[in-house]
């Protein structure tokens, strides 16, 4: 039960001379820090930490907890973000001393274990998304997203097309990392129309396609939900005229081993582990970004990468003779080994070490625990789900795009605000009320007080049945409750321009 | 079914047995579930093709010859775990939508660029197979408890207290999002404002944000704020005592940017001042200093500052932040931005990641600064409360404007580094300083009594330090140790050719004396190679 009393700050509750750990005295022979020191370089007292005990830190994160919705607690149909279930398996996987307690830069040969791993992977997501090759370095998707384009600017300036190609095209509806991160790449970007179905308007799209074009940035399925009806043609196009597709591989939970972005075009894509593989959220992060990209683009991808050498062999050549065993097996740890490498014209690294390893060992434990079927079941029941919740939803909150969705729609709350008052942040801080978590609203913005709702396929129809009808419910409450909406989370609407107009940042020393 | 696919191959289901989990489990397909056979046999990439062993012979099935068995096979829901609907519910759920089957949904995407196969993919496993084959995994892996580490370089084997993981493995905080419904997140938004008071105190800095990926890519980050903040400054300038992945990542950075990155040469394990000084000029935007630096040198981050300042420079500081128990912080040697690694903070190494990127800023920085910020309010019944700010500097509102691409934070980290902090208070961050320090030292020391090792730079260090092999053989002394049981340190040929004769050692407060001695006792027995030695 939640304490509501406890909401002091941690600095409240220090009080001089109080501490929780206790170190081990030191074993060695100790000199004075100013003898090993320059007397310039020590500080004159050790940073103003609160000085608490235990058993206070304890009671104080555990009570903060207790005030936040989450995915173990509460229904969260956060479009855009796959806010699925996170399996325990996994959590206790990554925490394995043999995987956690790991020195990044230990020597290859006592890390084969966590390699083949990583080395697994690459294998598993180039073969979801049909692309030839995969780096496992950015550290989110942003950051995926941002390396991607690195390895397109690398790719060009080795064609020597560097100085002609400089635009980067995204759809207006596109997620607003897509522009950022071409921004950051050196790029300039050209926003592309899109229609109300959130297909991308062709003529808009051809207006803006020239030879300058560097690459195309699509979310697909897109932010609206919806597959992207000319994806053939948009690429077919840009191929054309010399340029390069991106998938923003947020929507992966959609086509898992449905449709492939290599099958349908791209050239390059990132995946969001934490969202598709379940990974957990974390209160926004750790994520991952790996990328996958096509065969020719291969040489550029940042490293390093995992490789596997067979006995002087390449792995190709002889992998049909090892077909039968599992790749660690007594017999066949004598055959291969796996060490990291740099691809040949690499874009460099874009962080330290490997990769976000913690969050890619769940995702392969996600992978391993549902096969290939087990991952089309996902995509299957994803977008059964959505569409089973679209159903519901139509009769009362208009969804533009039309009747059917991929794996999460966007409703439009711009009747409700024409005739009732309501805005779509009404309805989303009164779900709170009802012990569910708000949708994604204002997102994308072409669409007017957009609710955007992705249920995931681990949520049950009694769950969407209940969220459908509370949803019904708040449409027909009096506005004045729903403007002053939420009534029973632990604070009321904050006063963000405030926040925003004097900032306070920090609890200031006293 | 099962025996009619087999059968078309010309196998009896009675002789053969499936391959990955008889190589990995030693299972016989009489104890498989047939869906899992399916799986793994039926949907194989169709150019290739699947081996079948038995205990007398191999065959091999060309997967031409297997039919893709129609949907009524497809592995039944109760197998996978984490899924809801029954077949009842999902016809009942079509029912409602009006579609006949569930591929209808999926009919907006073209048949022809739909998959015709299923992925090729190992095969489902059960929980207890999985956990069978992770442990499998793990153990083929030397973890810190296997062998001593003396590994640095960025990551560091410090001790996580128990309280961390109890606090980071409450749910309520690892399976929540970005805190965009304040009401909704007053937890994680508290934990996320307390985590830059204390990143704040701890810096000397006005300002924090609430985490970037890890040290590296806070770096870049840094050095992109510093040239936006001097338009008409291209020059960056890093010493190369300075993490070489930190500069790897700095130049990723700015490749296809009007920017360049200076490296300035450090013989002496340390910044030369008058080297910088020339370097330093009208056209520099920022010096990235790192304290302790890169080879566990102290660094006179005071002249640096100077150095920059006079030039109209910012101080870049990277820092080492259990340093911060001893050493001055980066807001009293004047840094205009400091950033860090902060796995440190209560993260164990986890092969390098996730991890945790620490930033703090001037406070004249602030509206430049990349990643989540947290800011205090009030509700509408007066109530502290705590919001996601200064939003306008971000991608989901400004787009191509937004001052970085950065979205989500490390906030789970975040978590960890305040509970950290906490625990361990501003004497226990001394004290675990001051091991690391006294430990180290000791260890350089011992391993100096021996004529063949000697400290490569005369630089007072602090936890890490860069030793000498006059034999010439790093690659020996690092065979020898691991035989032994330890993670002898770095060597640093990959980086810096001419300290090709050194290793990189970190000692942290968990070495015991008895490990220490042990390293020396390893190392000080390495034969020498002969013509080393002549």
């Amino acid at each position: 039960m939640r304490n509501t009393r406890d909401t002091q700050l941690l600095f409240d509750l220090s009080k001089p001379g109080r501490r929780a750990a206790r170190l081990p005295a030191c074993d060695v022979p100790e000199r004075p820090p100013e003898e090993l020191l320059p007397a310039g370089a020590i500080a004159a007292a050790a940073p103003a930490l609160p000085e608490v005990t235990e058993p206070q830190i304890v009671r104080h994160y555990v009570n903060l907890s207790t005030q936040n919705m989450s995915v173990d607690t509460h229904f969260y149909p956060l479009g855009s973000c796959t806010m699925k279930y996170n399996p325990k398996r996994n959590e206790r996987a990554a925490a394995m001393p043999g995987f956690a307690d790991l020195h990044p830069l230990q020597p290859a040969e006592t890390i084969q274990g966590m390699l083949h791993v990583l080395y697994e992977m690459q294998q598993y997501l180039s073969e979801i998304s049909g692309l030839a090759a995969c780096s496992l370095q950015p550290a989110a998707g942003a950051h995926g997203e941002y390396a991607a384009l690195l390895v397109a600017a690398a790719y060009f300036r080795d064609m020597g097309q560097s100085e002609q190609r400089k635009r980067v095209l995204v759809p207006d509806n596109a997620h607003g990392t897509n522009p950022a991160s071409a921004v950051m790449a050196g790029f300039d970007t050209v926003a592309v129309k899109t229609l109300k179905n959130g297909g991308v308007d062709m003529a808009d799209f051809y207006a803006k396609l020239d030879d300058r074009i560097a690459v195309f940035m699509i979310t697909n399925p897109n932010t609206v939900g919806i597959f992207e009806p000319a994806m053939r043609e948009l690429a077919d196009a840009v191929h054309q005229r010399g340029g390069l597709v991106y998938l923003d591989g947020a929507n992966m939970n959609a086509i898992l081993g449905v449709t492939r972005p290599g099958d349908f075009g791209a050239d390059m894509q990132h995946y969001n582990p934490h969202k598709t593989f379940s990974g957990p959220h974390g209160g926004g992060g750790p994520g991952a970004g790996p990328i996958c990209v096509t065969k020719r683009l291969a040489p550029y991808l940042p490293g390093p990468v995992v490789e596997k050498e067979l006995r002087g062999a390449s792995c190709e050549a002889r992998e049909d003779e090892i077909a039968p065993f599992s790749p660690l097996s007594p017999r066949n740890s004598q055959l291969h080994r796996y060490s990291l490498t740099s691809p040949p014209k690499s874009i460099g690294r874009v962080r330290s070490f490997v990769g976000n390893v913690g969050v890619l060992l769940r995702a392969y434990c996600y992978i391993r625990t549902h096969g290939p079927d087990g991952l089309r079941a996902v995509s299957e029941n994803a977008v059964l789900n959505a569409n089973y919740l679209l159903s519901r939803v139509k009769h009362f909150l208009p969804v533009p795009q039309g009747d059917r969705c991929m794996h999460e729609f966007v409703a439009s709350g711009s009747r409700l605000k024409a005739e009732r008052g309501v805005a779509a942040m009404d309805v989303a801080k009164r779900l709170l009320d009802f012990g569910y978590h708000a949708p994604t609203v204002y997102f994308p913005l072409t669409v007017p007080e957009a609710i955007m709702v992705e249920p995931t396929e681990t949520e049950s129809k009694e769950t969407l049945d209940a969220f459908a009808e509370t949803l019904f419910r708040i449409t027909g409450e009096d506005p004045q409750l729903l403007h002053e909406a939420p009534h029973t989370t632990p604070i009321s609407r904050p006063d963000e321009v405030q926040a925003a107009r004097q900032p306070t940042l920090c609890c200031p020393v006293f | 079914m099962l025996k009619k696919a087999l059968s078309d191959c010309g196998i009896r289901i009675a002789d053969c047995g499936l391959p990955i989990a008889i190589a990995e489990f030693g299972l016989r397909i009489a104890e498989y579930p047939i869906p899992k056979l399916l799986a793994a046999i039926a949907f194989r990439n169709p150019h290739s093709e699947t081996r079948i062993r038995n205990p007398n012979s191999a065959f091999r099935i060309p997967h031409s010859q297997i039919r893709i068995l129609p949907s009524a096979f497809r592995i039944p829901q109760s197998l996978m775990p984490y899924l809801y609907n029954t077949p009842d519910d999902q016809r009942e759920m079509l029912r409602a939508i009006g579609a006949e089957s569930i591929d209808e949904l999926f009919a907006p995407i073209p048949a022809d660029l739909q998959l015709k196969r299923s992925l090729d993919l190992p095969p489902a496993m059960s929980e207890l197979e999985l956990d069978r084959h992770l442990q499998m995994l793990a153990g083929l892996n030397d973890h810190a408890a296997k062998k001593v580490c003396f590994l640095g370089g960025g990551s560091y084997d410090h001790f996580v207290p128990a309280v961390v993981d109890a606090i980071a493995g409450r749910s309520e905080f690892y399976t929540s999002y970005t805190p965009y419904q304040a009401e909704a997140s007053q937890g994680n938004l508290q934990v996320m404002f307390e985590y830059q008071s204390l990143i704040t105190r701890l810096t000397g800095m006005d300002v924090a944000n609430s985490s970037l990926y890890d040290g590296a890519s806070a770096a870049a980050e840094a050095v992109l704020m510093a040239l936006h903040a001097h338009p008409q400054r291209r020059k960056i300038v890093a010493p190369a005592s300075v993490h070489p992945q930190y500069r790897e990542t700095i130049a990723t950075y700015l490749a296809n940017l009007d920017a360049e990155l200076v490296t300035l040469d450090c013989p002496g394990g340390v910044i030369d001042a008058d080297a910088l000084a020339a370097t330093v000029d009208g056209d520099t935007a920022a010096v990235l200093v790192q304290q302790p630096n890169f080879f566990g040198c102290v660094e006179d981050a005071d002249r640096a500052s100077a150095i920059a300042k006079t030039a109209g420079a910012l101080l870049i500081s990277v820092f080492d932040p259990i340093s911060l128990g001893l050493l001055k912080r980066p807001g009293d040697y004047g840094a205009s931005i400091a950033v860090a690694e902060g796995h440190t903070l209560g993260t164990p190494m986890s092969y390098g990641g996730p991890y945790l990127g620490i930033m703090a800023c001037d406070q004249s920085l602030v509206r430049r600064m990349p990643g989540r910020i947290v800011g205090e309010t009030r509700d509408r019944r007066g109530k502290r409360c705590f919001v996601l700010t200064l939003q306008t500097r971000e991608q989901h509102i400004r787009r191509e404007k937004a001052t970085s691409n950065v979205c989500t934070n490390q906030a789970l980290f975040a978590v960890r580094a305040s509970v950290y902090l906490a625990q361990l208070g501003p004497q226990g961050l001394r004290e675990t300083a001051s091991l690391c320090l006294q430990k180290s030292r000791y260890l350089a020391g011992r391993l100096c009594e021996n004529d063949r090792f000697s400290l490569a730079f005369a630089a007072p260090t602090f936890k890490e330090f860069v030793i000498r092999d006059a034999a010439n053989d790093v690659d020996g002394l690092l065979r020898t140790a691991l035989e032994a049981g330890y993670l002898a340190g770095l060597p640093l040929a990959p980086w810096y050719p001419e300290l090709s004769d050194c290793l990189l050692i970190a000692v942290t407060e968990k070495r015991t004396k008895a490990e220490l001695d042990g390293l020396v006792h390893a190392l000080s027995a390495a034969p020498a190679r002969q013509e080393a030695l002549s």
